[in-house]
């Protein structure tokens, strides 16, 4: 399997650490128990497209964000993640 | 307090050994660590990466590397690491971080990694061949062509590799920066790498 980096090009999977789900996002401050434990514990188990997040940390250091297929491993999107290099976040 | 004295050694002190190595004849593969350089990581604070590469300008009157590229000026390279962060390879402390820190205060931050790297120079009419057991990246000259650059890994260890200018006999260089600490171990991966082809190890003072 190789990964497209969006700053190196395509590179080998053993440049890369995968990480796990994308899509979780941390719970507002005041969002309760519940939001909190299925923010942290619980994850789908998607066949199928799946966001990912995986880290580059063999070559330029960045997390990516990876639309992989689990059935097929074919890789559909590669972008940076949120906050990459010097990007602001949500900006 | 006890009295120390620092003496700087490479960390190829004791695996680097200058001469011929491996099979006899013509080496294919020339190997030399280049000491004694002054290594400055630059990388932009949030939100300031325009700022960064304005300073750059500024400062070196080039644009900083915003790709995988080297960019060679009259005293020093400035190669790129990462998105929005480049490294400034240097000699003699005209671009050290002293001399740096006043250009990007407002910008970047600045991390002296002299002494945290090793550099090696490869050359040879093997190296393609050599490198390529330990690198996954395609040089090919049309490629990889002078002043292209790779954050990338070799046996498992990051590595910042560039292609530089050619040798005067024509033959493409490649050099590499390797964590100080796994220099050793990398480097005897190398000498194995190259050994079938026959290697010159030489260290030198001079920025190739």
């Amino acid at each position: 399997m190789r990964i497209t980096c969006p700053f190196c090009g395509e590179r080998e999977l053993g440049e890369f650490t995968y990480l796990g789900d994308a899509k979780p996002a941390r719970p507002a401050v005041d969002a309760g128990e519940d939001a909190v434990f299925d923010y942290v514990y619980l994850r789908d188990n998607v066949a199928g497209a799946m966001s990912e997040h995986w880290y580059h940390g063999g070559g330029c250091r960045a997390w990516l964000k990876v639309t992989r297929n689990t059935l097929t491993h074919e890789i559909s999107v590669v972008e940076p993640a949120a906050g990459v290099g010097a990007a602001k976040v949500g900006a | 307090m006890a009295e120390f004295s620092w003496e700087v050694r490479s960390p190829l002190e004791r695996a680097l050994v200058a001469g011929p190595y491996g099979a006899r004849g013509d080496a294919g593969v020339s190997l030399t660590e280049i000491r004694n350089f002054d290594l400055v990581q630059v990388m932009a604070r949030r939100g300031k990466a325009a700022d960064m590469a304005g300073a750059a300008k500024a400062r070196f009157g080039v644009a900083a590397p915003a790709r995988p590229e080297a960019v060679q000026i009259s005293d020093a390279a400035l190669i790129w690491s990462g998105p929005d962060q480049f490294l400034v390879l240097s000699k003699g402390g005209k671009h050290a971080i002293e001399q740096l820190s006043q250009a990007f205060a407002s910008s970047a931050s600045l991390s002296d990694q002299s002494h945290a790297r090793v550099l090696i120079s490869i050359s040879g009419a093997k190296v393609r061949a050599m490198l390529a057991k330990l690198s996954s990246i395609d040089l090919h000259p049309a490629s990889f062509p002078i002043g292209a650059a790779a954050a990338t890994s070799m046996d498992h260890t990051s590595v910042t590799l560039w292609r530089g200018n050619d040798r005067t006999d024509g033959q493409a260089v490649f050099n590499l920066l390797v964590f100080a600490t796994f220099a050793e171990s990398l480097w005897h991966t190398m000498l194995d790498s190259a050994a079938e082809y026959g290697v010159t190890i030489a260290r030198s003072e001079e920025l190739a």
